[in-house]
């Protein structure tokens, strides 16, 4: 076995389909996300509020502590890996872009701030949730443009 | 260009790492605590609290993702240290040595305490802290290379 640096990825026939692989599945991941979190947490300040702090009128629960805790830990943790992949494949691919270290800014920022947001209105202000709201779709549009545009210079573009 | 952003990545990457950090340790305060008694409580249970001892099939659900997510969050933390001036160096070596028998003990020392062995209470929050920081001075030696180098 040689390692050896693959210089032209669109042009590698083993390295074009695993990544064209791992793409379609970050997409997958991308969308599948936002069903889901539409089941457990709500995709709207109110379905969110009602789920971190509940509804006396609908006799709704709040959100356990070590339950709220362990949902951030987990979501932060796949965040990371998933932000992590993304960028470096799309670096890799799109490094000559101009507008390449604004989306990957915009992309990271919008990530970072999903989860803290999240966390400060459940601890300290429930009006954060429409912040939450704007980070989290701005993080889901920004990775899926990522994933699409790599796809696309992968695949079509000269 | 490719350097600089690969950079900017690696920094988001840290700030995610701290938040990860910060989190697993708001979360062991808050369900388990640090003191020795809240410890073995937490494991063994108390009556007087409602408290319910935890069993080895229980124990194995919660370690099972975090033996994975260990190893991997570990290993791409460490790594990124390869290319820096620590490249090849004790420090590194033992830097990595520490954070895996950090990891392992914290997850499968709470068998030892369900077993009835007090001493890995003990063990618990010693390896605790010992994980923590030794990937907070990762992060921070890799701060620092990203920073100044």
């Amino acid at each position: 076995m040689r390692f050896t640096l693959i210089k032209d990825v669109k042009h590698d026939q083993s390295m074009k389909p695993l990544l064209n692989g791992l793409l379609i599945f970050t997409t997958l991941y991308i969308l599948f996300d936002l069903f889901v979190k539409q089941h457990t947490l709500g995709l709207s300040v109110q379905t969110v509020s009602t789920t971190l702090f509940g509804n006396a009128d609908e006799f709704l629960d709040p959100m356990n502590e070590s339950v709220f805790l362990e949902f951030v830990h987990m979501q932060t943790f796949f965040l990371m890996m998933l932000l992590l992949t993304l960028s470096a494949v799309y670096i890799r691919l799109l490094h000559k872009k101009k507008n390449t270290m604004l989306v990957m800014n915009l992309l990271m920022l919008s990530g970072v701030l999903t989860p803290i947001t999240l966390t400060l209105a459940y601890f300290y202000a429930p009006t954060l949730v429409v912040s939450y709201i704007f980070f989290f779709f701005l993080w889901h549009i920004t990775a899926l443009y990522m994933s699409l545009h790599s796809l696309w210079e992968l695949n079509i573009a000269k | 260009m490719p350097n600089r952003a690969y950079h900017l990545s690696l920094l988001y990457f840290l700030v995610f790492s701290l938040l990860l950090l910060i989190s697993s340790t708001a979360i062991f305060a808050l369900k388990i605590g640090f003191s020795f008694e809240s410890v073995l409580q937490y494991y063994r249970g108390n009556e007087e609290s409602f408290i319910s001892a935890k069993s080895y099939s229980g124990l194995l659900k919660v370690i099972l993702p975090h033996i994975f997510a260990f190893g991997l969050f570990i290993m791409v933390v460490l790594h990124f240290l390869v290319f820096t001036k620590k490249r090849d160096t004790k420090e590194l070596k033992y830097l990595i040595f520490i954070s895996f028998i950090g990891g392992f003990l914290e997850l499968f020392s709470p068998f030892g305490i369900i077993s009835g062995y007090d001493f890995f209470v003990y063990v618990k929050i010693g390896s605790f802290f010992l994980f923590q920081i030794a990937l907070l001075y990762a992060l921070y030696l890799l701060l620092h290379s990203i920073v100044f180098d």
